[in-house]
């Protein structure tokens, strides 16, 4: 037997338990949306430097010509030294002898690269062909990664043993006396007036169009594609799911039939979705030939089949919800039974249908796995309406797969990769405070 | 009065439009039918002999790109297996401690706030998790990953140990004569107590100064799945605990029975198959998932070492579907094509074997409520 006081210890810390599950709950919730807002959000406001503007204006037509021919100007005079500094000590290199030219070639070539990397091409050199080359950063937060890596060498210290240790090398030290150094007091102290960051706010981010595998630009084409793919799939599968749910609650007969209906539709339910993401490839590609390849019907039908299910048990709980008495009242004044269904049962069961189309919605615009083998590309342009039944389109959440583990240069755009994350998770939750708004009102609305 | 005539009408009217609404019902079986053959059709080519049944299921080389190609996928179906059971051991028991909670310890009006937090878990998409995986908690788990676990290890075991303490030394004393019974009490307590505390501390010490090298694992890939499969576990679990009613409880608490001994030993049991039909579907949940274990598993096709070992990469059947089919010859249909719908087959038929246990489950616990 227990103590009195240990069992009421026990109840305490049983209640304490389910509050602690509860807020770690909370907790992981919280730890998992915090780095996708903040650093989401810094896709959308940014310290964007003259570069950024320059890359606005020639591919995207925005800004004030006459205003960054000045700035650029100014940009151009603090970068001179910089250049000059480059072009005096490759001058001395040329004419070093061998021996002392191999010492500093393999370091003079990282400074110069690295330049290039902040600053954009040198003056006077032929323009590279990849955008990326052609532009110097666009975000002061990016560049700064950068004037780093033209002040420090990175290295490893292995006198501890192991993996060895990272640690920075000033390249001040390898060049000290020669033509190169006034380079780095340059550009560290002047690296602001060079590229001029100024606080941006760059809405268009959600639909501008991507350049130079998303170097540059914006989310538009993935953000489109999404559209297309969710709006696909609810135009195919909420018909089919209300019709579903209406035949299931008020005409069927509890036989055989329908419980074989209902195991059914609670096994779609359970399919793992890459095995949606096969089945539409086998399916509605290799065998229906819906389209040549990929294409964002047959990703829509593959996506709409994957929330059928969702939407008929919401619809179901939905016209269940609608009190006998409505159908009673309707069947009495003489109408008939599909008449009553449609204009008594089925209005007052919108709301709740609603919420279940909404919640749909956000399902089919995250989902990814349905998609890679019927919809997504990496890169592609916006489709127009006409375009969408026999061309693949990126997406999304695919190309957030993309992006971030397979794109050459990974490091460089996690912010246009935050971005989309952030947009993605920002468009499935608002759609899911719809619901729960629209949910409210249901309820205040049968309790009065 | 109707004419016989408009009232044969009327009726084929009636018959032809529940036909209709029938036929659009049937159309989730027919989905589900033509899953199962399509899968199954461009899985089958793959099963040409006995042989490659065998090595499918018994062997761990993978290397379907090799001339000649070996298909083992023992070691995947191992990783699906191993990640699973992990994402288990964390949804089920959190899930079940959360729906407890939310079905009966916490009053209506904190509940209004509990439940959105669940629903936005389960609303995020699968992709936001896999990249939070992959690019914000692999790096930590690979920078701090020693430390992090050993204070996640103290967290939660110390309580549970120390409950189990006092527990222990309790029931020992009460076998004791009256006199002895405090003195015996303390003395077990605070040996069992030190022998725990101690065996805490040096396994914490032990995870404290453990390296990982990669944050793309077993563990990570188990952990956010365990998240990302809560919200099914709480949302199914906590319906099964609310279904079994009022007096039930009251029964219990009239008898003197606190409220964690009425959960325990009343509740919990009488919901006990719609708590294990949540388990069976949180389970579902996590093997059938994609992205995350794509993204956060390391995708290595070998069993760990030793085979419970978290810390290694491993890599799942979802995952090699979803990364092979781009290299796999898709409408030439070679080998390669079809092994990867002989794992979507073992997957399909995992699920629905899951889902019909799950139902039944679901379904003997509403009979026997009735």
């Amino acid at each position: 037997m227990l103590r009195l006081g240990t069992r009421k210890l026990l109840d305490r810390s049983f209640t304490g338990m389910g509050v602690l599950s509860i807020v770690l709950l909370a907790a992981a919730l919280l730890i998992l949306l915090a780095p996708i807002c903040l650093r989401g959000i810094s896709a959308y406001v940014f310290q964007g430097t003259v570069e950024f503007r320059r890359v606005a204006l020639e591919k995207f037509q925005r800004g004030d010509r006459e205003e960054l021919k000045r700035e650029q100007a100014a940009a151009a005079r603090a970068r001179q030294p910089v250049f000059a500094a480059l072009a005096a000590f490759k001058k001395d290199l040329d004419a070093m002898p061998f021996a002392e030219r191999k010492k500093y070639k393999t370091d003079f070539a990282a400074v110069q690269d690295a330049v290039k990397d902040l600053l954009g091409p040198l003056p006077g050199e032929e323009a590279p062909l990849l955008m990326r080359s052609q532009y110097g950063q666009t975000r002061w937060d990016r560049a700064q990664v950068k004037i780093q890596q033209v002040l420090f060498a990175e290295d490893y210290d292995f006198s501890g043993g192991g993996l060895g240790r990272k640690v920075l090398k000033p390249r001040l030290e390898k060049f000290r006396g020669t033509k190169l150094e006034p380079l780095f007091a340059a550009i560290e102290k002047n690296a602001s007036e060079m590229l001029r960051p100024q606080w941006t706010f760059y809405g268009r981010f959600l639909t501008d169009a991507s350049h130079d595998a998303h170097f540059f630009g914006g989310i538009g084409p993935e953000v489109l594609g999404t559209l297309y793919l969710t709006l696909g799939a609810i135009l195919f599968a909420v018909p089919m799911g209300v019709i579903a749910a209406i035949y299931l609650v008020e005409y069927a007969r509890e036989n055989r039939l329908v419980r074989v209906l209902r195991v059914c539709i609670s096994t779609l339910a359970g399919v793992p979705s890459i095995v949606f993401g096969l089945f539409g490839l086998a399916f509605f590609i290799n065998a229906a030939h819906l389209s040549e390849n990929k294409s964002v019907l047959a990703g829509s039908l593959t996506l709409g089949l994957l929330i059928l299910p969702t939407i008929i048990r919401a619809s179901e709980e939905a016209l269940r919800a609608v009190p006998a008495t409505y159908k009673q009242a309707a069947l009495s004044l003489g109408a008939g039974q599909w008449h009553a269904v449609r204009s008594v049962i089925l209005p007052a069961a919108l709301p709740g249908i609603l919420t279940g189309v909404i919640i749909s919605m956000g399902r089919a615009a995250g989902e990814t796995a349905p998609i890679i083998f019927t919809a997504a590309v990496s890169v592609g342009k916006p489709l127009t309406l006409l375009q969408t039944f026999t061309q693949p389109t990126p997406a999304l959440p695919w190309n957030i797969y993309n992006l971030c583990s397979e794109h050459v240069a990974v490091d460089e755009i996690r912010h246009v990769q935050y971005g989309m994350v952030f947009s993605l998770v920002l468009l499935v939750l608002l759609l899911n405070l719809a619901a729960i708004i629209v949910r409210a009102r249901i309820s205040r609305k049968l309790r009065t | 009065m109707l004419s016989r005539a408009a009232n044969r009408n009327q009726r084929l009217a009636r018959l032809l439009g529940e036909g209709f609404l029938l036929l659009v019902t049937s159309l989730s079986m027919l989905a589900v039918v033509f899953i199962l053959i399509f899968i199954a059709r461009d899985a089958f080519p793959f099963f040409t002999s006995w042989e490659r049944v065998r090595e499918f299921f018994g062997s761990v080389a993978w290397y379907p790109t090799r001339q000649p190609a070996e298909f083992g996928a023992l070691s995947i179906l191992f990783g699906s297996a191993l990640v699973t059971l992990g994402a288990a051991l964390v949804a089920i028991p959190l899930g079940l401690a959360a729906a407890v909670c939310l079905s009966d310890v916490l009053p209506f009006h904190i509940r209004q706030y509990v439940k959105p937090v669940v629903e936005m878990l389960a609303a995020i998409p699968s992709v936001a998790y896999g990249f939070f995986a992959l690019v914000v908690f692999a790096p930590a788990l690979q920078e701090r990953g020693g430390p992090m676990l050993a204070w996640a290890f103290w967290l939660v075991l110390t309580p549970i140990v120390f409950l189990t303490v006092l527990v222990v030394s309790d029931l020992a004393a009460a076998r004791l004569a009256e006199k002895v019974r405090t003195v015996a009490r303390a003395v077990v307590f605070a040996a069992l107590a030190a022998l725990a505390g101690w065996l805490l501390w040096k396994t914490g010490r032990l995870l404290y100064g453990l390296e990982i090298s990669s944050g793309t694992n077993a563990l990570n890939a188990a952990l956010i799945l365990g998240l990302m499969a809560l919200p099914t576990m709480v949302s199914v679990a906590e319906d099964a605990l609310q279904a079994t009613g009022r007096d039930l409880r009251m029964a219990s608490y009239a008898l003197g029975a606190t409220r964690a001994e009425t959960l325990i030993k009343v509740v919990i049991p009488a919901a006990g198959s719609g708590i294990l039909a949540a388990g069976i579907l949180a389970i579902m949940r996590a093997v059938g998932e994609t992205m995350v274990v794509w993204m956060a598993s390391g995708n290595a096709a070998r069993i760990p070492e030793p085979w419970f070992n978290f810390l290694d990469p491993v890599r799942t059947l979802t995952a090699t579907i979803a990364g092979d089919m781009g290299e796999a010859d898709q409408s030439a249909g070679s080998a390669h094509y079809h092994v990867l719908f002989a794992m979507a087959l073992v997957l399909l038929v995992f699920s629905l074997v899951c889902n019909l246990v799950s139902e039944h489950m679901l379904a003997r616990t509403r009979r026997r409520l009735r």
